[in-house]
């Protein structure tokens, strides 16, 4: 190695040659931003591993429109985001349910032009016209889910049917739960007959104790992969996203989803157009092709989670109606909840017990 | 002449001065001091029911910070902190002296063995650490093979693994302050030590470490300090079972989304890094040797 560095030459050459392979990467990469400038740009900001990519491929061949997409983890950190830059960032946005009425609260959204939303019809109407939004004013449904409890039935003999179930002292040190203080808090509240929203002190007070009592069933907190965990059987329970379930359902024949007698929590996310979006026409192309059921049927291959588009349903037959843990059955979705906002103070509390949960 | 070098003096006061100093105090300023001052204003501020933080001073953050629960967290991440340094010292000294002593080619290696890990990104080392502790994974694997443990171990999501995680992740930080104070000890003081009759172990307690104390001292600055920010590490070995002060402020700019109260723990971290170098430097070290 020593020699081959002496030799000087070799040295200069190898440096031109990295130089120039560096130049070349960075035009290139130039080169791809400076083509999506010359034509129409939609600026779309979404979940991570929610949209797949080859449905903005699908878009921008079909209508030359280039999206520029950016990726957020959790509703807040949007909302954060899109306040913290200036308007005209970000034109699309994909929130949930309660997240839509927030922003419409601060009046960050513009309304949909429904004449434009030809493809409207294809949604489901159980999931059209939702408390948070009447009238789909500002929103049109993407894609929800519930969460379920995941059980790998080769390695736990409890049965398990409720999130009762999981307070278990059998379920020691096996769980594997979403790391979100509101589905968590709320699945206690759940189990205990009470709101995922639950404000009274007196009950918050008893939701406190019983959530303390699942500490030491809990074994890890993940809501990015959490399915890693049930594949590997590091976690023999999960209480995560349905969707994440049908994945691990996918690789380890054992994992079996359970929908809790108690109703779950669920959620819905929803497509909408931030205030300052500087390409409305682009942007409710997009939102149509978004709800076009071959779109949507794209986007379930890849992420099995609730398809509220009636005509995808229909065209992809027994491999997502036939599959439970993509297709949440009907009254599973009737007897859940939606997280709603909160006042502060109640936060506060919540987030309290969080960290009494976690210390 | 006179008039040209009253000139040139005048010049050399006001002009060189900026060129020199200039940049790094706009750099000092806008990155460092700016910053520090907007935290710690954040922190006595509070949010609306939208998240947005309004700026109506206030130090109910600091009171909320205070309550048993959140010293429970400080506790346990002084505690794990402090096991991690401790374990970095007893493996990483006899390490360093080791590449330290040794002569021959062989020290190139074993610095390098240091080294390169170290040019790997650390969140990448930890999700390997994931996939070898697994129920599945090649330790249980081999564990199982030679038929030393019949069902799998759980390594993972504990205490313990994380400080693992960060014994792994913040060793080089350890070894190398270390290897540069033994490299300047002088062998003829070992050689006096042995002529005056003392045995290896007492020339090792009273010349080599006394000698070398100031590489322990920073080395253990340096990994003590990042211990209660490894949020990633606490997250992935130990499967939030474990958090640190890093998890806590994590939580509170993301999911929690209360801005003022990450600020204020921000701010508490800040003060219990400044009370750990005062006493480093209390208790003799130089501050040269941290690298700042």
């Amino acid at each position: 190695m020593k020699r081959l560095l002496k030799n000087k030459k070799l040295t200069k050459t190898v440096s031109v040659m990295l130089a120039v392979v560096m130049a070349v990467g960075l035009f290139a990469g130039c080169g791809k931003k400076s083509g999506g400038s010359s034509s129409e740009t939609l600026n779309i900001f979404v979940w991570t591993e929610y949209v797949p990519d080859s449905a903005f491929e699908k878009f921008e061949e079909e209508t030359g429109i280039h999206c520029n997409v950016s990726t957020y983890s959790s509703n807040e950190d949007m909302l954060a985001k899109v306040k913290s830059e200036s308007e005209g960032t970000y034109d699309i946005v994909l929130p949930s349910d309660y997240m839509v009425e927030q922003l419409i609260a601060q009046d960050m959204l513009m309304e949909l032009d429904s004449s434009k939303l030809t493809n409207l019809g294809n949604i489901n109407e159980a999931y059209l016209n939702p408390s948070y939004d009447p009238g789909n004013k500002y929103s049109v449904p993407y894609q929800g889910g519930v969460a379920a409890i995941a059980v790998n039935t080769a390695k736990v003999d409890k049965e398990i049917t409720s999130y009762d179930d999981l307070f278990d002292p059998a379920l020691k040190n096996s769980i594997v739960a979403l790391d979100d203080y509101r589905a968590v808090i709320g699945m206690t509240a759940r189990s205990m007959g009470y709101s995922m929203n639950e404000t009274d002190s007196a009950k918050l007070k008893e939701i406190e104790e019983k959530l303390l009592t699942l500490k030491d069933n809990i074994k890890l907190y993940d809501s990015d992969s959490p399915k890693s965990a049930l594949i590997s059987g590091d976690c023999t329970v999960g209480f995560v996203w349905s969707a994440e379930i049908a994945m691990s359902m996918a690789e380890n024949k054992d994992i079996e989803v359970v929908y809790p007698k108690e109703g779950p929590y669920v959620f819905m996310d929803n497509w909408n157009i931030l205030k300052g979006c500087k390409n409305y026409d682009a942007a409710m192309k997009f939102i149509n092709f978004m709800l076009d059921s071959e779109t949507a049927q794209m986007v379930s291959e890849e992420f099995p989670y609730l398809c509220p588009n009636e005509a995808a349903v229909k065209a992809m037959g027994e491999e997502y109606s036939g599959n439970p843990a993509k297709n949440p059955p009907e009254d599973v979705i009737a007897a859940g909840e939606y997280v709603s906002n909160l006042d502060t103070d109640t936060l506060a509390v919540y987030d309290e017990m969080w960290t009494k949960l976690k210390k | 002449m006179d008039k040209k070098i009253s000139r040139h003096e005048w010049k050399s006061n006001l002009l060189p001065a900026l060129v020199m100093a200039g940049p790094v105090t706009l750099v000092l300023v806008f990155l460092v001091a700016v910053p520090l001052v907007y935290v710690g204003v954040m922190s006595f501020c509070s949010i609306d029911e939208y998240y947005n933080v309004v700026f109506k001073f206030s130090t109910e953050n600091y009171v909320r910070l205070l309550n048993a629960d959140y010293l429970k967290i400080y506790g346990q991440s002084l505690a794990m902190a402090f096991i991690t340094t401790v374990l970095c010292i007893l493996v990483g000294y006899p390490f360093s002296y080791l590449i330290a002593r040794t002569k021959s080619k062989r020290k190139t290696l074993l610095y390098m063995l240091v080294i390169i890990p170290f040019w790997t990104n650390s969140l990448i080392r930890i999700y390997g650490w994931r996939t070898f502790l697994g129920t599945n994974g090649w330790l249980n694997g081999l564990l199982q093979f030679l038929h030393l443990t019949g069902e799998p171990v759980d390594f993972l999501f504990r205490q313990g693994t994380t400080v693992l995680g960060m014994v792994y992740c913040l060793i080089p930080f350890m070894i190398l302050p270390l290897y540069t104070a033994i490299e300047k000890l002088d062998g003829s003081l070992l050689e006096a030590s042995a002529d005056l009759g003392a045995r290896p172990f007492a020339t090792f307690f009273q010349v080599i470490l006394p000698l070398t104390s100031s590489g322990i001292f920073s080395g253990s600055i340096m990994v003590f300090i990042p211990c209660l920010g490894y949020f990633f590490v606490a997250d992935i070995l130990g499967g939030g079972n474990s958090d640190v002060i890093g998890n806590l402020i994590e939580r509170q700019f993301q999911s929690g989304n209360n801005w003022p109260l990450g600020a204020a723990l921000s701010i508490i971290l800040i003060v219990m890094t400044l009370v750990l170098v005062k006493l480093y430097q209390k208790v003799g070290g130089d501050m040269d040797n941290l690298g700042v």
